[in-house]
């Protein structure tokens, strides 16, 4: 068993590799760049050019790649010579600030930056912000006598300045395009990597995005659990009355009142019960807006729709496969043996029938994680529901992308890793299955 | 209905071999088909529904008193009228145009995704059942990878990178298709590459890309048509879920899932738009989905 664990986990892990790799592929590689998703249709390609040297977009992929999944701040470290260390400060309620620093020897945190040609060193006080001292004494000279430093900059990335290299640098935010010369030669942005919790600042948000994404799983979570809790057992019972009433008016209407349900696309079914719950009876909220955290605990009703959609299609999905197991198991000779051997129909079905049809749900699980958490993302920007999915979405609308990167991951190693763990149980349960 | 079906029978044992019987085999193949679909009430009623839609897509403009693209500034999200048959939407143009043009986007695009996703999924699953060993593994390592991905999620990094249009909406929906229809086509193959016909192939020195096409591709048909059919489902499924999330066809074209996404806002003053639309998604997929899974389970019947 071990080693069967142990395998299905390797196996996992390499199928993760290659996600990651597709992942990156597509959002990076894919015609329309990063840096012209940023900045919109009418920078100057001198601006772009610059923006793309600040981003590291000039690095070759392999490097931007493992830049991404495991940091940069080990390939940087050598090149400044001092340890690189970010700080994470508390700004406002919600938005974290993460900030980039070289360790002097002493303990001092410091940056740098090139102002009128003269080298600045920047240290960082305890309260947060910085003292300013003249450093030209550290510029280093190389063979042909050029003055350069290797440096963390103010904007968390190490940098290369050259003495009087006049490289401008161009920078936008919120008040347009900024200026500014003496700018370093080469960048290379500073991050833990998406395997040390770090998946980069979103663009659209201002703040990283692994804070963001906490926040959307646990409620996505919350959704999927409930969906599941609601959906499965209803969906058990019906496909039971249904299979043991093979042929009669009951099943033919529970068969295609499923059928209906697991195919119609979850959207259309979102949408059709808004229009009945929200729009004619007036029962149940139409949007699952949260103004606050606890938002569902104190108005429980927000949550109704979107779980009743995204347990309808899994309802349908599951009645179907119980209904066929029943029917299969109640034209097996051993259901018929123990008819045979005088056994009340009610024994029959919960001793033999019920026990085969509990199998389904967790068959479903391992088949249909996908679908369902596809579904999920479908469900939750229906009723703009502030989970994992609805975040992909808004990313995606607005390539964001390392929001879309982190987030496609997360939302992936979620689905292999409940396949995974719903395909230990299965063969623990299952006598049938040996693992080799 | 019946279990045993003595026109198959019968054509397994007279197998057409003159050229001139081959045009009655053809005839007979297809009556064949009708008989399979008709023995399945879930089948005819999924293909009723697909014909339905299908005529209202081929006669359009027939059947329509507008285009899906005049605008009525007069008449902006109203209901049904003598003018317009299903309202107005929310830019004045007629909801019941807009339906039936849609359809002609949803039945175009679905198929032919699925078609180029066949394509790519038969180019990899041939050889890696085929040849096995290192191409095989590789191959299938892939397309695990690519299987572990949502579909709708490869879906959206794919068009968020690409940019929507009709042409990346029928790339991603081939490369979601790709690897399941490679697995299917590998596993056919690989129970077909040990018959004798293909020892004979060997023997006689045809060149294995011929082997695998004129030998085993047309062996596994059968499976690969009711696999086939049950895509254009899902694709029609995914088209429409494209649109509603604001990844599917730019605006104007008519399109089902779009038409939801602009009516969704309305919705307290005008539901006409988003219940046509809706509605027709749900009937076109639902009956796709019968007419497959119907055929799926009276061919299954038979083996």
């Amino acid at each position: 068993m071990a080693r069967y664990v142990i395998r299905r986990l390797m196996t996992m892990l390499l199928t993760m590799l290659l996600v990651s790799i597709i992942v990156f592929a597509i959002v990076e590689i894919a015609p329309g760049n990063v840096a012209r998703n940023m900045l919109g249709a009418f920078a100057t390609p001198q601006q772009e050019e610059s923006m793309r040297q600040q981003l590291g977009l000039e690095r070759s992929v392999i490097v931007r790649y493992v830049s991404w999944l495991f940091g940069s701040d080990w390939q940087a470290e050598p090149k400044v010579g001092l340890p690189l260390r970010e700080t994470v400060s508390q700004q406002g309620l919600v938005a974290r600030s993460r900030e980039w620093w070289a360790v002097e020897p002493n303990g001092d945190l410091v940056q740098w930056d090139v102002q009128e040609s003269q080298l600045i060193r920047l240290v960082r006080q305890p309260d947060g912000s910085t003292h300013k001292q003249p450093a030209d004494q550290d510029w280093k000279v190389d063979a042909s006598g050029q003055a350069y430093f290797w440096g963390v900059d103010t904007g968390n990335r190490a940098a290369e300045w050259i003495r009087g290299s006049k490289t401008v640098e161009y920078t936008y935010d919120y008040s347009g395009w900024q200026e500014k010369v003496d700018a370093p030669v080469e960048y290379i942005p500073l991050s833990k990597g998406l395997l040390r919790g770090d998946a980069g600042m979103s663009l659209r948000y201002k703040e990283p995005v692994s804070e963001v994404i906490g926040r959307r799983i646990t409620n996505s979570l919350i959704l999927a659990a409930l969906a599941f809790l609601v959906s499965i057992p209803t969906a058990v019972l019906l496909g039971l009355i249904a299979g043991l009433n093979e042929g009669r008016l009951i099943d033919r209407i529970i068969s295609i009142a499923g059928l209906i349900t697991a195919g119609s696309p979850d959207f259309a079914t979102g949408i059709l019960l808004i229009m009945v719950f929200a729009l004619w009876l007036k029962v149940l909220p139409g949007a699952a807006v949260f103004t606050s955290k606890s938002a569902i605990l104190k108005d429980p009703r927000l949550i109704v729709l979107p779980v009743l959609t995204a347990g309808l299609v899994e309802v349908g999905y599951v009645l179907r496969i119980t209904r066929s197991s029943v029917v299969e198991v109640m034209n097996s000779p051993y259901v018929r043996t123990a008819i045979l051997k005088g056994l009340s129909y009610r024994q029959v079905v919960v001793r033999h029938v019920l026990q085969n049809a509990m199998m389904a749900p967790i068959t479903v699980i391992m088949l249909h994680v996908n679908w369902f958490i596809g579904g999920l993302v479908v469900v939750e920007s229906v009723f703009g529901y502030p989970g994992l999915g609805n975040f992909i979405l808004n990313a995606a609308l607005y390539k964001d992308v390392y929001a879309i990167e982190a987030a496609s991951m997360v939302l992936i190693l979620l689905a292999v890793g409940t396949q995974l763990i719903a395909d230990l149980i299965y063969s623990l349960i299952n006598p049938r299955i040996r693992y080799t | 209905m019946g279990t045993e079906n003595p026109a198959t029978a019968k054509q397994i044992h007279t197998a057409p071999s003159a050229a001139l019987t081959a045009l009655k085999g053809y005839w007979k193949s297809v009556r064949d088909l009708a008989q399979v679909i008709f023995a399945s009430p879930t089948a005819v009623i999924g293909l009723t529904l697909v014909i339905l839609w299908v005529l209202i897509a081929v006669f359009a403009p027939l059947i329509t008193t507008h285009t899906p693209f005049e605008q009525d500034y007069k008449l902006v999200n109203k209901g049904p009228s003598a003018l317009h048959l299903f309202g107005t939407d929310d830019l004045g143009r007629d909801v019941w145009a807009r339906v039936a043009y849609g359809a002609r986007t949803i039945l175009l695009l679905g198929p032919l995704s699925v078609l180029v996703a066949f394509a790519c999924g038969v180019a990899l699953g041939l050889p890696a059942g085929y040849y096995q060993g290192w191409v095989d593994e590789v191959v299938m390592r892939i397309l695990d990878a690519f299987m572990a991905f949502p579909a709708i999620l490869l879906y959206m990094i794919i068009i968020s990178a690409v940019g929507a249009s009709s042409f990346n909406v029928v790339i991603a929906i081939a490369i979601g298709g790709t690897p399941g229809i490679a697995r299917l086509v590998r596993a056919l193959t690989m129970d077909i590459r040990t018959r004798e016909y293909v020892a004979a192939a060997k023997l006689c020195g045809e060149p294995d890309i011929i082997i695998m096409l004129r030998e085993i591709l047309p062996n596994c048909r059968g499976p690969l048509i009711v696999d086939f059919l049950l895509r254009i489902g899902y694709a029609a499924f995914y088209i429409g879920t494209l649109g509603f999330l604001g990844l599917g066809l730019p605006p104007p074209t008519p399109d089902w899932g779009g038409m939801v996404q602009e009516g969704h806002s309305h919705m307290t003053t005008n539901v006409w738009p988003v219940l046509c639309a809706t509605l027709a998604i749900v009937t076109l997929v639902i009956g796709l989905n019968m007419f497959a899974d119907g055929l799926r389970e009276e061919t299954m019947r038979y083996q």
